[in-house]
């Protein structure tokens, strides 16, 4: 492995900059090199939040070249668009199907529009896209706030990371509060669950 | 990093993934630092943050002070009783603290004093994109810059040795892509605190009047020729990579380094790199040497041509004839925004004549198809913020006519639709002096908007100056009880210190009426008809008048309801709804949705504030009280 690329994309609030700790903390774990390139502050309040993970040796960059994601974690539909530039046909997407409305939509009144348009201009840049109803799984697992732990097990079962499962799950005991993991160990499950019935793509 | 606990582990050799800004604070530990002060600000926050998390069990003294320069003084102050000591702010922050930077450096410190920088290229939370490097030149103090979380930790030791062995404060500048990067970090010994100091009188060396300033100017410039021979040694002042190819060489440093070292691999440069963290004073030896052995030079930084401009200079000594590629006279590289390893990629194949080994064009091509169109997602005012109450009182009883003159804090993205509560914003405090001037020279009403913090960090002498000079403005403080913006810190009003102790409030009400002025107010926001009532008032006031709109921020008062379990009765809508979308377009609240031509509530958001209810002219949205 050269190097290997995740770009996390979506609405601040959704749990991001955590995901990519525990993916982080995962690559490092296994003994990895690794750069995760956040922003804070004024961005995250409800705006577009975007988070690079780099892995492997000789990376320094903590940006995601444009065109060269290995894999992408899209939380929202309209956000997985916004960020498309880093997607190849060799990237794997799996994207939350929940949308969340920008306040300009509701204010002029435009429908958000439907997935499988969505779905049609993100095929343009890759066929491998997966879906999944992260809000759902989140929410059956216990807490809707796990979404972002639903989405890294679903990238889990793909076996396309260069971390095992179970250093993701070492990670996740150690950022996550000791009365939340439960839920979060559910919430993995889950979306791990749901990738590996199949059944998803477009 | 939930438990910031792990900062405290002695155990040297362990690899941590940290953020640059907590391996600062990690830095901070293994150097004995032993008083930390810091006004927060993105990309900065951390450093403070983490170690008021671990103050008090590691044996330090954290403060968060009323703002930069203040911060500085009580660290300089420390620093001069031969106590180790840093302060930690965004880049604007030194333009507040360079008062008493600039003369300090005459003064010196004797225990090691670090400042420590954080510069926002792209301007992703910031009003500017200053390069602060200018700082190092221009007050004559040593920098060092990190280009990544490892070195972050290791030059903050190394800043404090460097401090104490020049009598100097050092700058440690770094930028967001080093403060919010994460990478592994391997930890050194800890070393224990020390907060006991000893002042000793040394009035030639500490009191800054003419006839001693001017001695210490030539002092300090000695000194820096003893930076530079520590420049010139310096580990962090390097060629770290040989390459065959010896026509070109590429300098560079900070952020700029990672891009330039990735880019030049993707083009197969293989060029020789000499890597500067130590950035003044620059070691004019190992750079002069270095551009004898290239005909061509390459420097990769980000925004200002800072070293660019030094390097041409010692070129004029040590080889005339090298050619030397930029951004100064023809731009290979921007001279704003953040740079990246497209950028750097671009200009070297630009300067290199080598082809570039991914079409980015057809990726903007097919990108600008898949995106075109898409709605923009801007940073917004959360649901139930205070906030919305309170520019939407002002915008209804003064109008589209009135000027707001608003400030640094989360009540500037008010400035967007549908609130438009924001006409002017430039810097800390600025809202209330601007304020003044613009009711002096026009009949608009004219509000100062600023928050809490920003009040006690600088706008107070804007309102002793509205008293004063009799400026007629209505200075609106948006008071949600912390510092909200940068991650809900404390400050003087709150009652709480950056070592987790309770203490004195300071009340902004009682400071308003202590300043002179006549008409002080306190208000909910959310008890909309009564805030009204009393804005109309202000208005009427011959002079400066203020009013403290005061509820707390809606994120601590979720997160206080979810600790006590509470039931949150979201809005309901009810059937005497028709449709007329005046709440969401009076307030562009996120919970407020139109879906299927109706208005809704989206009850995963909503956290029952009742604004929508207060605002709706059909009184068709029920809210319950929630404690």
């Amino acid at each position: 492995m050269k190097e290997f690329n995740i770009i996390l994309a979506g609405v601040g609030g959704q749990g991001i900059l955590l995901a990519a700790e525990i993916l982080g903390t995962a690559a490092l774990k296994e003994g990895l090199n690794v750069r995760v390139g956040e922003i804070h502050g004024m961005a995250q309040r409800g705006g577009a939040v975007i988070s690079n993970i780099r892995i492997g040796q000789k990376v320094l960059a903590p940006t995601v070249l444009e065109g060269q994601a290995d894999v992408f974690l899209g939380f929202e539909p309209l956000e997985t668009l916004r960020n498309l530039k880093f997607a190849s046909e060799k990237t794997l997407i799996i994207m939350n199907e929940e949308r969340i409305t920008p306040t300009e939509l509701t204010a002029k009144m435009i429908k958000y529009p439907g997935l499988r348009e969505i779905g049609n201009k993100i095929c343009r840049f890759t066929k491998n896209i997966v879906t999944v109803d992260a809000a759902e799984l989140a929410k059956k697992a216990g807490n809707v706030l796990t979404e972002n732990v639903v989405l890294i097990g679903a990238l889990a079962a793909t076996k396309k990371l260069p971390v095992k499962s179970e250093s993701i799950l070492d990670a996740l005991r150690e950022l996550v509060p000791a009365k939340h993991l439960d839920v979060n160990v559910k919430a993995f499950k889950f979306g791990y669950e749901f990738v590996k019935k199949g059944k998803t793509r477009f | 990093m939930p438990d910031l606990r792990v900062l405290l582990q002695d155990n040297p050799g362990k690899r941590v993934l940290l953020l640059g800004n907590e391996a600062i604070a990690r830095g901070i530990l293994e150097a004995g630092i032993s008083i930390v002060t810091t006004y927060p600000g993105t990309p900065a926050s951390e450093i403070g943050d983490s170690i008021s998390a671990i103050a008090a069990e590691a044996g330090l003294y954290m403060e968060y002070s009323t703002n930069e320069i203040v911060a500085t003084e009580v660290a300089g102050g420390a620093a001069n009783c031969g106590v180790r000591a840093l302060t930690a702010m965004k880049h604007v922050g030194l333009n507040v603290a360079s008062d008493f930077v600039m003369t300090l450096a005459y003064a010196g410190v004797r225990g090691g004093y670090v400042i420590v920088t954080a510069d926002d290229p792209e301007c992703y939370s910031s009003q500017n994109e200053q390069d602060n490097r200018f700082y190092a030149l221009l007050s004559n103090l040593p920098c060092l810059e990190p280009s990544d979380p490892q070195e972050a930790k290791d030059m903050t030791i190394s800043a404090i040795e460097i401090s104490e062995k020049l009598e100097l404060p050092v700058l440690l500048r770094t930028t967001t892509r080093i403060s919010h990067t994460r990478g592994p970090v391997v930890y050194g010994r800890l070393k224990k605190s020390n907060l006991k100091g000893e002042f000793i009188k040394d009035v030639k060396r500490l009191v800054m009047v003419p006839a001693n300033s001017r001695p210490k100017h030539p002092v300090l410039l000695r000194s820096m020729e003893k930076a530079k021979e520590i420049s010139e040694t310096s580990p962090y002042n390097t060629v770290v990579l040989e390459g065959k190819n010896k026509e070109f060489g590429l300098i560079s440093s900070s952020s700029a380094y990672n891009y330039a070292v990735e880019a030049a691999d993707l083009l197969g440069l293989d060029a020789d790199v000499l890597k500067l963290g130590m950035t003044h004073p620059l070691p004019e030896k190992i750079i002069g040497q270095f551009l004898k052995r290239h005909g061509k030079i390459i420097v990769v930084e980000e925004l200002e041509p800072y070293l660019e401009m030094q390097i041409k200079a010692i070129a004029k000594d040590y080889a005339p004839n090298v050619e030397i590629y930029g951004k100064m006279i023809k731009p290979y590289f921007p001279r704003d925004g953040e740079l990246s390893t497209r950028i750097v990629v671009t200009g070297l194949a630009k300067i290199t004549g080598k082809k570039l080994p991914i079409d980015f064009g057809k990726i903007d091509e097919k990108f600008g198809e898949a995106a075109r169109n898409l709605p923009p997602r801007p940073p917004i005012l959360c649901v139930g913020c205070p906030h919305r109450a309170s520019l939407y009182v002002m915008k209804k009883v003064a109008g589209e006519k009135a000027v707001y003159s608003t400030d640094i804090g989360c009540y500037a993205l008010g400035a967007a639709p549908p609130l438009s509560a924001g006409d002017i914003m430039t810097c800390m405090g600025a809202s209330i002096g601007t304020a003044e001037g613009i009711s002096k020279v026009t009949d608009a009403d004219t509000f100062a908007l600023i928050g809490d913090s920003t009040f006690f960090h600088a706008g107070i002498p804007g309102l002793i100056n509205a008293v004063y000079n009799n400026h007629k403005v209505v200075v609106a403080v948006l008071d949600n009880l912390t510092t909200a913006m940068t991650g809900h810190q404390p400050h003087p009003g709150t009652g709480t210190t950056g070592m987790h102790t309770s203490t004195e409030k300071v009340s902004i009400e009682k400071v308003a009426e202590g300043c002179g002025v006549k008409y002080v107010k306190v208000v909910d926001p959310f008890k909309v008809k009564e805030a009204e009532a009393t804005l109309k008032e202000a208005l009427k006031h011959s002079g400066p008048s203020v009013i403290v709109f005061r509820s707390p921020c809606a994120l601590m008062v979720v997160r206080e309801r979810r600790r006590k379990g509470a039931k949150i009765v979201v809005c309901k809508i009810t059937d005497k709804c028709t449709d007329c979308m005046t709440c969401i377009k009076l307030l562009g609240c996120p919970a407020l949705i139109f879906e299927d031509g109706k208005v809704g509530i989206n009850e995963a958001l909503c956290v029952a504030c009742g604004l929508c209810a207060s605002v709706c002219p059909y009184n068709a949205i029920e809210c319950e009280e929630t404690d």
